[in-house]
């Protein structure tokens, strides 16, 4: 009887330790537990364009990784507090940036900034942002080359409301005034929406923004898109023709890509990669990103990384020409 | 017919009631405490609405921003402090209402024109809609600017009696309001290096350093000083005003059809001010209030009390909930900044607030419309009931009272947008707010010069580059006359108003 109760002693201890040392190894294992949560910040304030579209993508994603996803606002410093702040937490595969060129690219190539830009490797796009210029519905202005044309004859009558200068909408607009040597008075807005109501509401004469800000009012008859920047037509505006279908080689989308600052594990990105251009392949990413004109393009890191220096390229190009002027 | 029942179906489920009641209830409270705003528990739930279905959503955010609209007049009347931006013009006779003996009535009529001026602007949203958001795409750059000069001329109204120091208190809050980027260039200016303070001074860690901040410091010296001579008076400070007489402080219908016509005026440029894309509330108390005291048969009297002073303000911000969404629904331009929140949450939900809104997600529109209406009438329940509770926070002692706000500002800064430059902002406007209360320097004219001044200078600039450099363009619109206009009259009346007091 004494013995039977030894070994069944032995037997419990056995089975304790190896279940203690089963956990321990599978903790081990599991070098990136999905008790801590994954953090997005993001360098604009809350409601504007990266935010929703990084909410999409973090509901979208949050069954698939089955952790926490959290999409933290950051506007301060315009925009640099969230990257600094990204910069200084631990690289441990958690903490990432999603953002356009602005506050990233732009701001680190007019001012003095306290990264490189070869610092920040991109993970994944979640969708493209394509400048888009408008008119009112009305406007005498038919088309791309009538506007050109029209503005050769008297430069400096077309007013265009952009967004903030040197921004998304703005910057292919220098371009194009570049290639076709027409001049048009420029006028700066808080964004798209007021770039909108201006062109709505006949005070400035074109409009360039974005085709979420403006496809309603499109779709309504209400504004006509005249093109759109992109290699190819936005499928929230077929009708629209590109700037190089036209003939104007105007081509600077924006992108929303998610960025790893250096020293994040090669493994650990590609994994965020795979799972969340998955999670942009649902159903339901797909068919709410298309009900509210947002084209998402879920691109790896490869493909990202040479896009992002291709907008390096083209930034500083275009920076330095307008320096120089 | 049919239509109509699934519509009051989809308004009056348990889910929607009970989160629109939430919504005011939050609201309401979060508008009461100086440092946190709606539009911080709008932006904070946004993940959160997004999870809710469509009406709930939407219900419980229109719910905090009727009940914040209102909240921030509690805290205005009681303690001097407003609790959101839209309260700071409440606060000028609000404030003195309580010292007066009759903070009850003040509130109350706070609570009334609130809930009035909200009812008149959702119903204009309802049915007036689309030509009013036609009126408002009229303004342009030049129609702006010439409101904004408007409204920082009535900054000379706000003043009594100390016209010079109003004025100065007006330009620093001008010059605050310069610190960060231009609005044309984008180069920055004023930072002095501070990287940091390139996106400029935010308004909620100024509004709240320079008023809650600022008499805690005040406060918490004076408190030092005396333990210091070993002093063992007690402090009434900001508590419970000896000589109060209840009956005296008693709201009536009476009282209610007294301020009417503030309230009706505060509506009507309350829901003007909103519909206009970007103007906000802060903007629409302010313009109500000098519009009441322009009509008013007792102008004098603004500034020292008078019922009016509070009624008028209070229907301005509360009709901007109606009124900043009369563009966002018609062609997806938000209003202010929390119908920007909304119009996110709209966008969260699948639906695309703009033209075709209401052709794409019929039933679930004029759901909300309904659910608009009865959050109006929570707003006055909810108010009604939680006055007298919030109320009684003011009669907290002072050395007790402020630490609580300071620590709520401090965490509400935080908060916002995730920033520890906010909350040394929040400390040195405290500073500066001190300083001023101590010359004797009214701190209305401060935040609201820095509200207006950058939107009046982006305006005149954007005016300028759409002329082509050229002046005359100010005047190229007949709006824009109108509101020159106005300021010129009211300016002769002013100085001849001003001489009679001599």
């Amino acid at each position: 009887m004494r013995i039977m109760r030894r070994r069944l002693n032995f037997m419990m201890l056995f089975v304790v330790i190896l279940l203690l040392a089963f956990v321990s190894v599978s903790s081990f294992a599991a070098e990136y537990p999905k008790e801590k949560a994954i953090r997005f910040f993001n360098p604009y304030g809350a409601g504007g364009g990266v935010d929703i579209s990084s909410r999409i993508l973090a509901s979208a994603a949050q069954p698939l990784v089955d952790q926490r996803i959290d999409v933290i606002c950051m506007p301060g410093a315009g925009g640099q507090e969230a990257i600094n702040f990204v910069m200084n937490q631990p690289q441990d595969g958690y903490t990432f940036l999603v953002t356009d060129y602005g506050p990233l690219i732009t701001t680190a190539l007019t001012e003095k900034v306290g990264y490189d830009l070869s610092d920040w490797k991109p993970v994944f796009q979640i969708t493209e942002v394509v400048p888009t210029f408008f008119v009112k519905a009305d406007s005498p202005i038919k088309d791309v080359n009538d506007w050109i044309a029209k503005a050769k004859a008297e430069p400096n009558v077309f007013s265009v409301g952009h967004g903030r200068y040197l921004s998304v909408p703005h910057l292919p607009l220098i371009i194009f005034e570049k290639l076709t040597g027409i001049k048009n008075k420029h006028v700066p807005t808080t964004g798209g929406s007021e770039a909108l109501a201006f062109v709505l509401g006949g005070h400035v004469d074109i409009g360039a923004s974005v085709p979420s800000t403006i496809g309603a009012t499109v779709k309504a008859g209400q504004t006509r898109a005249l093109a759109v920047c992109s290699e190819e037509r936005v499928p929230s505006l077929p009708d629209t023709p590109t700037m190089k279908e036209l003939g104007y080689d105007v081509v600077l989308p924006a992108w929303y890509t998610i960025f790893a600052y250096k020293d994040v594990p090669e493994d650990r990105i590609e994994f965020i990669q795979n799972k969340f251009i998955e999670a942009l392949n649902t159903e339901s990413a797909q068919s709410l990103a298309g009900k509210l004109n947002v084209d998402l393009t879920p691109y790896g890191s490869e493909k990202c990384q040479g896009i992002y220096n291709a907008t390096i390229e083209n930034l500083k190009t275009l920076l330095s020409d307008l320096t120089k002027k | 017919m049919d239509f109509i029942f699934s519509v009051l179906q989809e308004a009056f489920v348990p889910e929607v009631i009970i989160f629109a009641m939430l919504g005011v209830f939050l609201g309401v409270t979060v508008g009461a405490i100086p440092g946190l705003s709606g539009d911080m528990a709008i932006a904070l739930l946004l993940p959160f609405v997004y999870k809710l279905n469509p009406v709930p959503a939407l219900g419980m955010l229109i719910g905090i921003y009727k009940g914040s609209m209102f909240g921030g007049a509690i805290s205005a009347i009681s303690f001097g402090v407003p609790g959101t931006p839209a309260a700071v013009v409440t606060m000028e006779d609000g404030y003195p209402a309580k010292k007066n003996g009759y903070p009850k009535k003040a509130m109350l009529t706070a609570l009334y024109s609130s809930v009035t001026g909200d009812f008149f602007s959702t119903l204009l949203l309802i049915f007036l809609a689309l030509p009013l958001a036609s009126v408002a795409l009229q303004f342009g750059p030049v129609e702006f600017f010439a409101l904004y000069v408007f409204a920082l001329l009535m900054i000379a109204l706000l003043v009594q009696g100390g016209i010079k120091k109003g004025l100065a208190a007006a330009g620093i809050g001008l010059f605050i309001g310069c610190i960060g980027m231009d609005p044309v260039i984008g180069t920055t200016r004023l930072i002095f290096g501070i990287s940091r303070l390139r996106g400029g001074i935010p308004l909620i860690p100024l509004l709240v350093g320079v008023f809650a901040v600022s008499e805690l410091m005040i406060q918490f010296l004076k408190e030092w000083y005396r333990s210091r001579l070993k002093k063992i008076k007690e402090l009434s400070g900001l508590s419970k005003e000896s000589g109060y007489d209840p009956s005296k402080d008693i709201m009536s219908f009476k009282v209610y059809l007294s301020t009417l016509k503030a309230t009706l005026i505060g509506s009507v440029m309350g829901t003007f001010v909103g519909a206009l894309p970007g103007a906000g509330s802060s903007l629409a108390a302010y313009v109500s209030y000098g519009a009441a005291r322009q009509f008013s048969s007792h102008p004098e009297q603004f500034g020292k009390g008078i019922l009016e002073g509070v009624a008028a303000p209070e229907a301005g911000n509360s009709a901007t909930c109606g009124a900043s969404m009369i563009p966002l629904l018609t062609f997806g331009i938000p209003g202010s900044a929390t119908a920007a929140l909304i119009g996110a949450a709209l966008i969260m939900q699948g639906i695309n607030p703009g033209p075709l809104v209401f052709q794409e997600n019929t039933l679930i529109m004029f759901s909300f419309f309904v659910v608009i209406f009865y959050a109006s009438v929570m707003n006055l329940g909810f108010g009604y009931a939680l006055i007298p509770l919030y109320a009684k926070i003011a009669m907290v002692k002072s050395r007790f009272l402020f630490p609580s706000v300071f620590l709520f500002a401090l965490i509400g800064t935080y908060a916002s947008r995730n920033s520890v430059t906010d909350v040394w902002i929040l400390l040195v406007a405290g500073l500066l707010g001190a300083l001023l209360r101590k010359g004797r320097f009214p701190l209305g004219p401060l935040v609201l010069a820095f509200i207006i001044g950058p939107g009046a200078e982006k305006a005149l600039r954007q005016a300028l580059l759409i002329g082509g450099g050229e002046w005359s363009v100010l005047l190229k619109s007949p709006i824009a006359i109108g509101f020159y206009a106005i300021s010129v009259v009211s300016i002769i009346l002013l100085i001849r108003f001003q001489k009679k007091l001599a």
